[in-house]
């Protein structure tokens, strides 16, 4: 098992044979993406880390609102096999919902935290999910999602430069813009025969 | 008995007196705290450093907010940090000077229309001296330290009168933009 796709090939067949996968995409060649229902998820984040993946390297999810879904996704890596491995898995997006990986990957605590923050997934197990972490004293909807409009809130909240038009041209010449804009329309008007 | 050689000064004479000669002597020692939120910060090393050497302004870094001059605020500023800000602007003993670098403390830079990060720095502190960039030069570094010391000289370098004497409304200011300046988590609890 030293060479690449060998391991890429004992991934897939570790996961399949034992799991319903509902995709699998090989990224490629040292990482490879399956998506699982919501339930398999433990158990086969289980079978990973008693597998070799025993490091959680990121935690995080993707809104897709025309689905209505959020993907939460897990990425797991080994130190042994050049594999990063990411378990994708669709929840609903009224009320985003996943039991905690906690007892799996007790590193897990900050990145539900984030992600509870910015997606507003709820992830029951994990006694501080619900605890502020980057964003403090937030009081919208979660940033992160696609329905939220970051120009909006950023008017609303944060005061803004005001300029004013206050230089006014004294000796009368023509701005330097538009005589470049006339010169170039001239040479349109030459180039079509005095035509538009 | 009263000297004849000198006329008696008033007290807000002498007063006057300290602080011109207290200023001389502060401004050709400034001691920098840097609070590097942004990617400004990266226009100090080549200024500290051998290729433009801020030692011989007489400026040196400082690494505790009470024992420091001038507040270097580098670059952008999220929520999260302008409460450490200004809680590090508030430790920091008087007279206090801040240098803002780089379009984002002016404006907002290109994070305008960022949901995390705030626009105005001025609205919150008082801001003596703003180095305009994105991101300045190195130059436009020293010469705003070079600045920075001519208003000090001019006794134009009010900002820590002005955070005394409008503190209203620059806690109306942090308020709106931050609902509450108390910092709450694990390690303030």
């Amino acid at each position: 098992m030293t060479n690449s796709m060998s391991n890429i090939e004992f991934t897939t067949d570790l996961v399949e044979s034992k799991f319903s996968v509902l995709s699998t995409e090989v990224v490629d060649k040292y990482q490879v993406s399956f998506e699982v229902k919501k339930e398999d998820v433990h158990s086969l984040l289980s079978l990973l880390k008693s597998s070799g993946w025993i490091q959680l390297s990121y935690l995080s999810a993707v809104d897709w609102p025309l689905d209505n879904e959020f993907e939460v996704v897990y990425i797991v890596f080994n130190w042994d096999k050049a594999v990063h491995i990411q378990i994708r898995t669709r929840v609903d997006r009224e009320t985003p919902s996943i039991n905690s990986i906690l007892p799996i990957f007790p590193g897990c605590k900050y990145y539900e935290r984030e992600a509870h923050e910015f997606f507003g997934i709820k992830f029951p197990g994990n006694p501080d999910h619900e605890k502020q972490l980057i964003l403090e004293e937030w009081d919208d909807l979660p940033p992160l999602r696609k329905d939220f409009d970051p120009r909006a809130y950023s008017d609303k909240k944060f005061s803004k430069m005001e300029y004013k038009n206050d230089f006014v041209n004294t000796n009368g010449e023509v701005s330097k813009q538009d005589a470049r804009t006339k010169r170039y329309d001239d040479i349109d008007k030459l180039r079509t025969g005095g035509k538009k | 008995m009263l000297s004849t050689k000198f006329s008696p000064m008033s007290k807000e004479e002498v007063d006057r007196k300290w602080w011109e000669i207290g200023d001389f002597f502060r401004r050709n020692s400034l001691w920098m705290l840097m609070y590097c939120t942004g990617c400004c910060a990266i226009e100090l090393p080549p200024a500290m450093t051998s290729a433009y050497d801020m030692e011989r302004l007489g400026m040196g870094p400082m690494a505790t907010p009470r024992q420091a001059d001038v507040l270097l605020v580098t670059g952008y500023l999220s929520l999260k940090t302008l409460r450490r800000l200004i809680y590090t602007y508030e430790q920091m003993s008087e007279p206090k000077y801040i240098v803002g670098f780089g379009s984002c403390t002016i404006n907002g830079g290109i994070y305008h229309d960022s949901h995390a990060v705030i626009n105005q720095l001025n609205k919150y502190v008082p801001v003596d001296v703003f180095v305009a960039g994105c991101m300045p030069n190195t130059e436009a570094v020293m010469n705003g330290f070079v600045d920075l010391m001519d208003l000090i000289k001019n006794k134009k370098a009010n900002g820590w009168k002005d955070y005394h004497e409008r503190y209203d409304w620059y806690l109306a200011n942090q308020k709106a933009a931050l609902g509450e300046v108390r910092v709450h988590d694990e390690f303030h609890e």
